[in-house]
Order: C-alpha cells, then structure tokens, then sequence
C-alpha cells in the first residue's frame, strides 16, 4: 500500500508536484501515466525518501519511507536501469546491495534465475544491454521479496519478449496481492498491463480510475454504417432520434443509436447494409485528449509570450 | 481478501549493531569488487616503494664535499607525494563512482540513513589504505635504509623514535582517502572532487613559496608540514610540535567527513 497525501515539490520556483494525493492498493498493477516532465518520477523519489517533500506525506505500509528499517524487505524499487558501476559484476551488484539489508547469497541466486540473468552473473554489468540491465533492475528490486514494488518506466529497452515477461511478471506479483506501482508515458504499454491507472499532469492529479473505466467514460462511441442506399438510411436513423454524420468513404457516423438498433432499423426498411461497426475512439486518444493541456515540453508550440 | 497475503518477512526488527554489521559488508563488497581499487592501490605501492629507493640511492651517493644532514625517513616520506594522490582519489570515487552512475539512489533507498552509508564508507576505504599504508611505510623504510646503510647513513628500526615515525609515516594515506571521500560526497562529481584534493593536498608546496616567516606559519596547517612534522625525526621548531600537527592531520579528514555528514542527508538526491 502506498499513501500519497497532498504531496508537493518545488525545485526553485518550479513546481515539480504540486498536490498530489492519491492511493495505490495491493493487489493490483498501478499504471502510472503523464507526459515527459509530469512528475511522476520526482513522485517516485519522494516515496522512496530520496527527495525530500516540500510539503505532504507519503507513507509505504504506513510508515514513511526513511523510518523503514531493510527497506527492501518492505519496497522493492527500479528507478533507472542503467544505475550501476559498469565495472561490478552483476552478482556482486546484487550482493553489496543484498548485504545492506541482511539478505543471503541464496536469494541473490534466486532473483538472478528468476530475471534470466544467471548465465551473466559473473559478467560486468558495463558490458549489458539496456534490456539486461533492466532485468538486473528488477533483479535488484525483488532482492527483499517485498509486498510494494515501484518501477519507473521498466519496459525500456526491452524486446518483444522482454515486454511480454515483464507485464507477465507484474501480473504475477499483483496477483499474489502485492501493490505494484508502474510509471510509463505510454499509455498502450500500459492499457496492457495494468488494472488501475493513475494519471498526472504538470504534479496534479489529473485521474484515478480502473483501466477499464478510463476507457469507456473517454472514448466517444459510434458506429461507422456503409449502405449503397446511405441517404435513405440517414434520413431514417435521424428520424429515429440518431445523430449521424458523413464518414469518409460514403459512410455514415452514427452516434445515440447502438449497432442492432440500426441493423434493425436498415433491416425494417428493406435497406442493405454492407458494413456496420461499433467504433471507440483509441485509449491512447483517450489519454491525449487528457493530458493535452499539461504538456510540458511540446515540439514546436512554444509557449506564448515565452523567449526563443 | 488476496491483498493480506504478502507481508513484509520481518522476524524482529534487527539490531543497531547488526544494521551496522550488514552496511559495513556491503560498502566491502563494493570496494572490492571494482578495478579502480586495485589500481589505485598498486599505484600507491609502486610509486612508494619505488620512489624510496630512488631517493635513497640519490642520498646515498657519496657527497661532492660537503652535505646537511638529512633526515634518514626522509626517503620513504617524500615518496609519499604520488601516492597520497591515488589513495585520495580512491576515496573520492567511493562516493563520486555512485553519483555519476546513479548507484547512489539504491544504495540510499537500501538504507536510508545515509550517514550510516558514509560512515561504513570511511570504515571500510579508511581501514584497507591505513593496513596498506602501514605496509608501504614499513617496506619503503626498510629499503631506504638498507640502500643508506650501505653508505653508514641508515638508522634501524630500533632506534629511539624510528618506530613510531614510520608508522605514523602509514597514516597520511588513509587520511587523503579519507578526506579524498568527504570531498566526493560533499562535491559529487570526480573531476572537482579530485581537483580540490589535489589542491588541497598540495597546498604545501604554494605556501612554502610565501616569505618567511609566512611560509611556515600557515603553511604549518597544511597536510604536508604536518606530516613532516609528526615523521621526522628531528621536528622542527618553527612549526606545530608533532602533537599538534597529528591533530592538524586528523582535522583535514575530519572536516570534509563532518561537511558530508551535514549535507548528505539534506541535500535531495
């Protein structure tokens, strides 16, 4: 369980988070979405007490984080994959860092099985691929067998396989009731792996919600129609209280009426209908249309009033 | 309800001293598992050593007329200069390795009271150059003196204040390291914390360069009189008796250990 209560951050006069509060429970995979600069990894920091909050709390298990004692046993975290001494091994990586917390050699075996990486234990983590050193990260925060894990963007740099075990093995961790808490700025990765989504702007909460709900209240719903007798259709349908617009291609955007209403209606009057398909508009437009007024760094719209 | 079933496998909460215990075994993995450490070391051993009896064959030739006396721990203490600097950069890179690589944030999310990561830190680099100071002082000595002996300019390692000069000849490494790791975790970059130590290190040599009486004034703060002092044989007068000078030692390393101690838990990282 992590508790995030009013937390705020400033850097100077810079507003990195900005009254977030929100819950992430056991049990699930959190998605933790925003755009590049929204915060989410300064929230991220902040949990883990490597920041230190301007104001607000947060708590993991109901304690803040510096107080933890073998915080590992508690949070298991991966921050950024390619934090280690390029010259260490990653099995004596894993180990100074397992020591720090009393955990054995056994287990420092165990996650480095678990992640795939026994076969390069012995090896320099300076000579990894970004995806390898995504496994060690993971490696690293699995050491402690903790209940709450964070990981802060882990899908970088790894493959198709890669992605494919990694939202396989979060699944896993959420379903032995462990609270997993995930960042990412894309929201395809994560319509595939998580159950919950927290959504940020610019430090502001801007949704809590299930996946699922996310997906239904923002997505405008219609049906694409195609008829040779369209004109007739359309009259039709507007009768009966649809709205319809032009689509490309001839077609007809219908929207008040679901799909067997108008197959009914199409079929009452005798018309053919060659196509007719329930349309949601993407997840990923879903987010845009969200997080579209906290952008902070966007491409050749600056600011107005602001210098280049 | 699934959600109770993963519980932090806390049996008791452990002691302050086994909490110590497990930093302390981390913080010595780390140092002995990168190559820097080893090469810092190796530096610090040849050059020594070797510079020794460099310097000890330079004293030992016979004299064109007329000569000072010198100090016969002279030889293994000038040979200190270079390696001072590699021990001292040991000890930066304990913290800056961690800084640049972003180690450092699992290491404080591993054990977030950070001073206990500094001070396993100063425990483990302060310990393994002050056993490997000792050693380079004591081989250093023995091969000057068997070189100078040979020219009936050698003292033995039993003669009255030979001992306890060598041996306090093993400490200036573990004090660059030490101070060489405050400055890395205060600075955290490797190329100014470097610079700074260098600076400081060799501050001697700029402030001899001052008129006198200055030169020896100040100058008897620095690292290098203080050394001198507290090696030779015949202290001169001029300068802090070897006492005060050994806290002069002591307090360099102290200082930076105290400013990191300071900021390393306000500062966010």
């Amino acid at each position: 369980m992590i508790e995030v209560d009013r937390l705020c951050k400033r850097f100077g006069p810079v507003s990195a988070v900005d009254g977030l509060s929100f819950t992430v429970r056991p049990g699930h995979v959190t998605g933790f979405l925003g755009p590049n600069g929204a915060g989410k990894t300064t929230t991220m920091r902040l949990i883990l007490g490597l920041y230190t909050p301007t104001s607000g709390t947060s708590l993991v298990n109901g304690h803040r984080y510096r107080e933890l004692v073998r915080p590992l046993h508690q949070v298991g975290a991966l921050l950024d994959a390619t934090a280690v001494h390029p010259g260490r091994t990653a099995h004596r990586h894993l180990l100074s860092i397992a020591q720090s917390n009393g955990i054995g050699r056994r287990r420092v075996t165990e996650v480095l099985q678990l992640t795939g990486l026994d076969t390069v234990a012995r090896r320099r983590a300076g000579g990894f691929s970004l995806g390898m050193k995504q496994r060690l990260g993971i490696a690293t925060a699995l050491l402690g067998d903790p209940p709450v894990l964070i990981f802060d963007e882990p899908a970088g740099g790894l493959d198709a396989e890669g992605i494919q075990w990694i939202r396989q093995l979060f699944k896993t961790l959420a379903a032995e009731g462990r609270t997993v808490f995930v960042s990412s700025h894309l929201m395809s990765e994560m319509a595939l792996t998580a159950d919950r989504l927290i959504i940020i702007g610019r430090g502001r909460l801007l949704t809590d919600t299930p996946t699922e709900q996310f997906i239904e209240s923002s997505t405008r719903a219609d049906v694409l129609v195609r008829s040779p007798r369209a004109g007739d259709l359309a009259g039709l349908l507007t009768a009966s209280g649809g709205g319809v617009v032009p689509d490309a291609d001839g077609g007809l955007a219908v929207t008040g009426l679901d799909a067997p209403a108008i197959g009914d209606l199409a079929a009452e009057h005798g018309i053919a209908v060659h196509e007719l398909v329930p349309r949601h508009a993407s997840l990923e437009q879903a987010y845009l249309d969200i997080t579209r007024d906290s952008v902070e760094y966007r491409a050749a719209h600056p600011e107005q009033g602001q210098e280049i | 309800m699934t959600t109770m079933d993963i519980r932090p496998t806390e049996a008791a909460v452990p002691s302050a001293a086994v909490r110590a215990r497990d930093v302390l075994t981390s913080e010595w993995t780390k140092l002995r598992s990168v190559r820097s450490t080893y090469w810092t070391l190796l530096v610090a051993i040849v050059t020594t050593v070797g510079l020794s009896a460099i310097v000890a064959v330079a004293f030992a030739t016979p004299p064109p007329d007329h000569r000072p006396p010198i100090d016969p721990l002279l030889p293994s203490f000038a040979s200190l200069e270079y390696a001072v600097l590699a021990v001292g950069v040991l000890g930066v890179l304990t913290f800056t390795s961690e800084h640049t690589t972003g180690l450092i944030r699992t290491t404080f999310t591993a054990v977030p009271r950070r001073r206990a990561v500094l001070a396993a830190k100063a425990v483990v680099a302060g310990t393994v150059t002050l056993v490997v100071g000792e050693l380079v002082s004591f081989a250093s000595f023995l091969l000057a003196q068997a070189i100078l002996s040979g020219n009936h300019l050698g003292v033995s390692l039993s003669h009255p204040g030979v001992p306890g000069a060598v041996l306090a000849d093993g400490i200036l490494l573990s004090v660059c390291t030490l101070m060489g790791l405050g400055l890395g975790a205060i600075i955290r970059h490797t190329a100014a914390a470097v610079a700074v130590l260098a600076g400081l290190i060799y501050l001697s040599a700029i402030l001899g360069l001052l008129p006198a009486p200055w030169n020896d004034r100040i100058g008897r703060f620095t690292l290098f009189y203080a050394a001198q002092q507290v090696v030779a044989l015949h202290p001169r007068a001029n300068l802090f008796s070897p006492a005060l000078s050994m806290l002069v030692l002591i307090a360099w390393p102290a200082a930076a250990l105290l400013g990191a101690a300071v900021l390393i838990t306000r500062r966010d990282t």
